[in-house]
């Protein structure tokens, strides 16, 4: 057992200083960081096992794989996957309409969530405080079929209690549904719907273990309501919400399947295509899944970028960023 | 911290300890029965594993009374993996990576499929079942089986399914308001949509109806739609058409584009639902039954659907309200839809089922469960236990409801019914649902001589199996946005050409080939 | 405490209470009523389902739709599986991230930065559903519980997260331990996670709605139907809807409405009272002050 710690610890240790490191140092380390280093043990073999293990599979998105074949038995193509992907006439709609949807998220979705956590903060009841966190997250355990199947009994051309309430105040006779135009605003809403109530929970834990005598100080000091919010509560998450942040971005290109695909028609696709679907119409349902791989890839490193750039703007500004 | 805390944490490790023994032991005990074949390599079969969708809520269990009685019956242990339906494809996938594959799946002929077939993942059966060895394996539609080949090799059992299925269904009682025939042409169905429009048909007063329901279709072009239905009775032939010994796209004939202006009328005139393009198909009974629209262009099995739902809302006169009408004549002929006529099929992958020998083996259980004993098995149930025979009909012990529900949900999945089916019909409720299945079977006979078959079908294009998802997906929402209005012809005819152009005509030669290779 | 807010509570304070109570009760109410029409469908008739657009109180009250639910003896296997594998599971997962998350808070850390990029890289790219399955069958996990719990053990981003919270504690009470000689494990077990219990708590619901919901891990590694959990049965029912003609055999129904509505209330009510248990640990929070003292 304390061989493989070591070797685990060696590798480790190793890439920080890039010259080799000297035995007597190595050892030094290794005793004083002994029981971090078995702490983290488990999650490291967790990582190499079941993250790590199966990217061998992402080769795949240089073959033609064909599961019967086996990974190695298929054929190798290089590329091609990513060429085509790259070079598909649809390409720069598909790019358009994920980045839209994603900076809608981010913008309002995203703010959203602490806006809210920031008013349950506020309410004083407990039991009021408490009754509404149950209630707001509740839709977050409805399926993406069940919301969709909702929105359209809300919907519903004649007769959908939304769909009446909506055109009258509007004086349109929209099929919502249908209108390229309200495609955005609908997924957001699903979005901000299904998901704030359950999002405010990080954020609520977060600020439970703000000190409450930091509050108590500010009173006598004569700080008024939205000084208190703006001097104890808002730091008191800023990481959380930076780390946040900076996780979503690398998220930016992944606008999730299921939602989408569901809330999509013939009359809106121009506006509701995104990679996600695109990628269950060509990989999937086509049964291709070196190229639904090859996609994956290309986004995973744009992701990848983009969470290590946003992070290391993070720290340029000062901020704890998240590594 | 205090003591009563501090034993928590080996407390959580005992408790993990225990799930892993648990764990570790039933998975030990079980092992073997799931998967894999029972003789060795070469070796005979003792067991056979199939597997398959279920549609039921839940899946027999190994213990179960069916599976007890295939085995006997068939001679060899006979255990099936049951995967529900919604998710059976990813499952097939994940299990063809692997390496304990079943000795028989049900598989059905996506681009995942015909690669692995064409890459010799599973058995070529064409000659085999020609043999005459399987007698009941030898099929009653020879064209169905034709079409469920890759390019002409057959690689599966067919899962029969009725040729015929489609019809119009319409309010009776609307109908008979307004002293209307029904309508046995296209023109005569445009006529009662416009009636059920602006006749008031309820006789209410206002104008709160409309003729047509149709809702937003999951699939694309030649998925069965009301859609596909239209053009084909116009005309424009299944998918594609044989013109003159050469294939051509359906869409591109003029009599598709009469079918798709015909449903530019119905929709722009208001004789079609308003949110066509985005109603829920399992809300598609609603307005049929809340008398909003009074014409439904689906399969027959939705008018006995619908014949019950009356019946909650108006047991006496329930039986007045669904009119089932035939497949209409078109204005350059008459034109019958018909359905692939087999969904899905039994084949046989190759790396568990390894000799030849091994592979007549496994025909001839398959042969014995489609043999009349088996049909009745995987049909109707345990005869005597959920089900009596009552002259022609089996008649059902609601008491074994839960049973009867698991057999024809799970069970009957697994019938092929190649060579004819010849379990038992269930009895019918009323004299009223005797007529009724009688004038299904009617229209069945009489629209299948006018049926017209998908000449493709069994021909897979190299280009279509890589983008057909696309180019179909082009063509039916271009359908939709010209019917809705948002396009013209000539942006109809810009989505054609982007068709032709991004693959489609590349899929017009390779299928032309293939088709003058095999015709 | 409270009570010395309230006394200095500003007439434009008191307005804004009132505002603000009336808006989230407004948000709780949006929230749930389409959550209510699903439960009062459950128990409304098939006929009543089609012909009524939205309700909130079914006219017919019916439990048919529970009792073909319930009725099963499979479903009631399912169930005590399900409740079994998420509570282990959870415990399991989260007892692993907090372990790793752990060494990772600690700035000093040898290699902290490589791990950390590699857990990033994890969290943006997986290699997929069958390369997974392939590892899961090679380790000889396939038809056993393990196989739900162990492939998604530590969520990155709950890792990257709790590290954070972790890494935010007051040094100083860790010092102090030290100098007292507790070694690092004591520390974590006595310091640090009391203080760290709402965020605990937070992830200790997100693992368990995770492992409660996951329908694909059954559905790829398990086989043996006596294993199912609850999630391989709902599906079945919910995801129907999409169904054409063509996959049914010839006279199969569609399931109804109402058992979907039902189905959906089965599964989502257990999970849901899981939160009111975990709540009191956020509001109970840790008060650094007290423990200061």
């Amino acid at each position: 057992m304390a061989t493989l710690i070591e070797a685990e610890a060696v590798s480790g240790g190793a890439d920080i200083t890039p010259r080799p490191p000297n035995r007597r140092n190595v050892r030094e380390t290794l005793v004083r960081y002994r029981w971090l280093l078995f702490l983290m043990l488990p999650g490291i073999i967790y990582f190499l096992l079941f993250r790590f293990w199966p990217m061998y599979g992402a080769q795949i998105a240089f073959r033609d794989y064909i599961p019967f074949l086996g990974i190695e038995g298929s054929q190798w193509v290089g590329w091609e996957h990513f060429e085509t992907f790259f070079t598909n006439p649809d390409f720069p709609r598909l790019l358009r309409n994920t980045l839209i949807l994603a900076a809608l998220s981010l913008f309002i979705a995203f703010p959203l969530t602490i806006v809210m956590a920031l008013l349950l903060n506020e309410l004083r009841l407990n039991i009021l405080k408490r009754t509404v966190q149950t209630l707001v997250y509740v839709p977050h355990f409805l399926s993406w079929t069940v919301v969709v199947s909702l929105t359209g009994l809300l919907f519903a051309v004649g007769n959908g209690p939304l769909w009446t309430l909506l055109n009258d105040v509007l004086g349109t006779d929209t099929n919502f549904l249908a209108d390229p135009a309200w495609f955005r605003p609908l997924i957001v809403l699903q979005d901000v719907w299904k998901n704030t109530g359950w999002g405010t929970i990080i954020f609520l834990a977060a600020l439970a273990g703000v000190d409450q005598e930091q509050y108590e100080a500010a009173i006598i000091d004569g700080a008024g309501r939205w000084q208190r919010v703006w001097h104890i509560t808002l730091p008191s998450i800023r990481s959380t919400i930076i780390v946040l942040l900076i996780l979503q971005t690398g998220q930016i290109l992944n606008t999730g399947f299921e939602q989408i695909y569901l809330m999509s028609n013939a009359l809106n696709r121009t506006v509701a295509d995104v990679f996600d679907t695109y990628v269950y119409f060509v990989g999937i349902q086509q049964g291709s899944y070196s190229y639904a791989t090859a996609v994956g890839l290309a986004k995973a490193i744009v992701g990848v970028i983009l969470i290590f750039g946003t992070n290391w703007l993070a720290k340029r500004f000062n901020q704890q960023g998240i590594f | 911290m205090t003591p009563r805390k501090r034993l928590r944490a080996p407390l959580a490790i005992l408790t993990v300890t225990g799930l892993a023994l648990t764990a570790a032991c039933s998975s030990g005990g079980d092992e073997g029965d799931g998967d894999g074949n029972g003789g060795g390599e070469g070796d005979a079969l003792s067991s056979l594993s199939i597997m398959s969708p279920y549609f039921a809520a839940v899946p027999p269990e190994e213990d179960d009374p069916i599976d007890q009685a295939l085995t006997e019956l068939t001679g060899v242990d006979i255990s099936v993996q049951w995967v529900p339906n919604t998710d059976y494809g990813e499952r097939t996938n994940v299990v063809l990576a692997g390496d304990d594959i079943p000795d028989v799946m049900v598989m059905g002929k996506t681009p995942a499929f015909v690669q692995t077939a064409e890459a010799g993942g599973f058995w070529e059966l064409t000659d085999y079942l020609n043999s005459g060895d399987y007698p009941n394996l030898v099929s009653e539609n020879p064209e169905v089986q034709e079409a469920t080949s890759v390019n002409g090799h057959v690689y599966g059992v067919y899962r029969s399914r009725d040729v015929i299925r489609h019809c119009i269904i319409l309010r009776a009682d609307w109908l008979a308001n307004l002293g209307l025939e029904q309508p046995q042409t296209v023109e005569e169905l445009y006529e009662v949509a416009r009636a059920f429009t602006e006749d008031d048909p309820d006789g209410n007063g206002a104008d709160d109806t409309y003729g047509f329901i149709n809702p937003a279709w999951p699939g694309s072009i030649g998925s069965g739609s009301p859609y596909d239905a239209l053009e084909l009775w116009h005309g424009a032939g299944n998918v594609w058409l044989d013109d003159g010994g050469e294939l051509v796209p359906s869409f591109t004939t003029d009599a598709w584009m009469e079918a798709v202006e015909y449903e530019r009328d119905l929709v722009q005139n208001g004789y079609t639902n308003p949110d066509y393009a985005t109603m829920d198909p399992a809300t598609w009974n609603e307005p049929f039954l809340n008398g909003q629209g009074g014409i439904i262009i689906d399969v027959q099995s939705r008018a006995p659907q619908l014949v019950e739902l009356f019946r909650e809302q108006d047991p006496e006169n329930a039986e007045s309200y669904v009119a089932l009408v035939g497949q209409p004549e078109g204005p350059h002929g008459t034109f019958a839809m018909p359905t692939s006529g087999y969904s899905n099929f039994l084949a046989i992958p190759r790396s568990s089922v390894e000799t030849e020998e091994q592979l007549e083996q496994v025909l001839q259980v398959l042969n014995d469960m489609n043999s009349t004993e088996a049909q009745i098995l995987l049909n109707n149930g345990i005869e005597g236990d959920n089900f009596t025979v009552e002259g022609e009909y089996a008649v059902y012990n609601e008491d074994r409801q839960d049973f009867t529900d698991q057999v024809s949900g799970a069970w009957a999945q697994l019938g092929t019914n190649v060579a004819g089916y010849n379990a038992y019909a269930t009895q019918p409720a009323t004299p009223y649902d005797e007529e009724l299945a009688q004038l299904r079977l009617d229209l069945q006979a009489e629209d299948l001589e006018n049926a017209v078959f998908n000449p493709a079908a069994s021909l897979a294009s190299e280009t279509y199996q890589s983008s057909g998802t696309q180019l179909d997906t082009l063509i039916s929402d271009a359908r939709i946005q010209f019917i809705a209005g948002q396009i013209d012809e000539a942006g109809l005819q810009d989505v054609i050409d982007r068709w032709h152009s991004q693959g489609g005509d590349q899929v017009i030669a390779e299928l032309n080939e293939l088709y003058s290779e095999l015709g | 405490m409270a009570r010395v807010k309230y006394r200095f509570n500003t007439p434009a304070g008191k307005a804004f209470d009132v505002v603000n109570v009336v808006v989230l009760v407004g948000v709780g109410a949006i929230a749930i009523l389409p959550f209510l029409y699903v439960l009062a469908g459950s128990f409304a008739t098939e006929y009543e389902l089609t012909t009524r657009p939205f309700f909130l109180w079914p006219n017919e009250f019916t439990t048919d739709a529970y009792a073909s639910i319930l009725g099963s003896t499979v479903f009631v296997r399912a169930f005590i599986t399900t409740v079994a594998v998420t509570g282990v599971g959870t415990a399991i997962q989260l007892a692993l991230t907090a372990l790793m998350a752990y060494p990772l808070s600690k700035i000093d850390l040898p290699g902290r930065r490589t791990i950390m990029s590699l857990v990033v890289f994890t969290m943006v790219f997986s290699a997929g559903l069958i390369p997974t399955f392939l590892i899961v069958k090679e380790l000889g996990l396939l038809d056993t519980y393990w196989a739900l719990i162990l492939p998604a053990a530590i969520n990155p981003f709950s890792l990257i997260i709790i590290k954070n919270f972790f890494q935010e504690l007051p040094k100083e009470l860790e010092e102090s331990a030290k100098i007292d000689g507790a070694n690092e494990l004591r520390i974590l077990r006595s310091v640090v996670m009391p203080l760290s219990k709402p965020v605990l708590a937070t992830f200790a619901l997100f693992y368990a709605v995770g492992i409660w919901n996951d329908y694909m891990s059954p559905l790829i590694y398990l086989n043996d139907t006596s294993k199912w959990t609850l999630q391989m049965f709902l599906r079945q029912v919910t995801a129907a809807s999409s169904l054409t003609a063509e996959d049914l055999g010839n006279e199969l129904p569609p399931p109804a409405q109402g058992i979907k509505f039902a189905v959906v209330m089965v599964a989502t009510i257990p999970v849901l009272l899981a939160y009111p248990f975990l709540q009191k640990h956020f509001a109970k929070g840790m008060l650094i002050g007290s423990v200061k003292g």
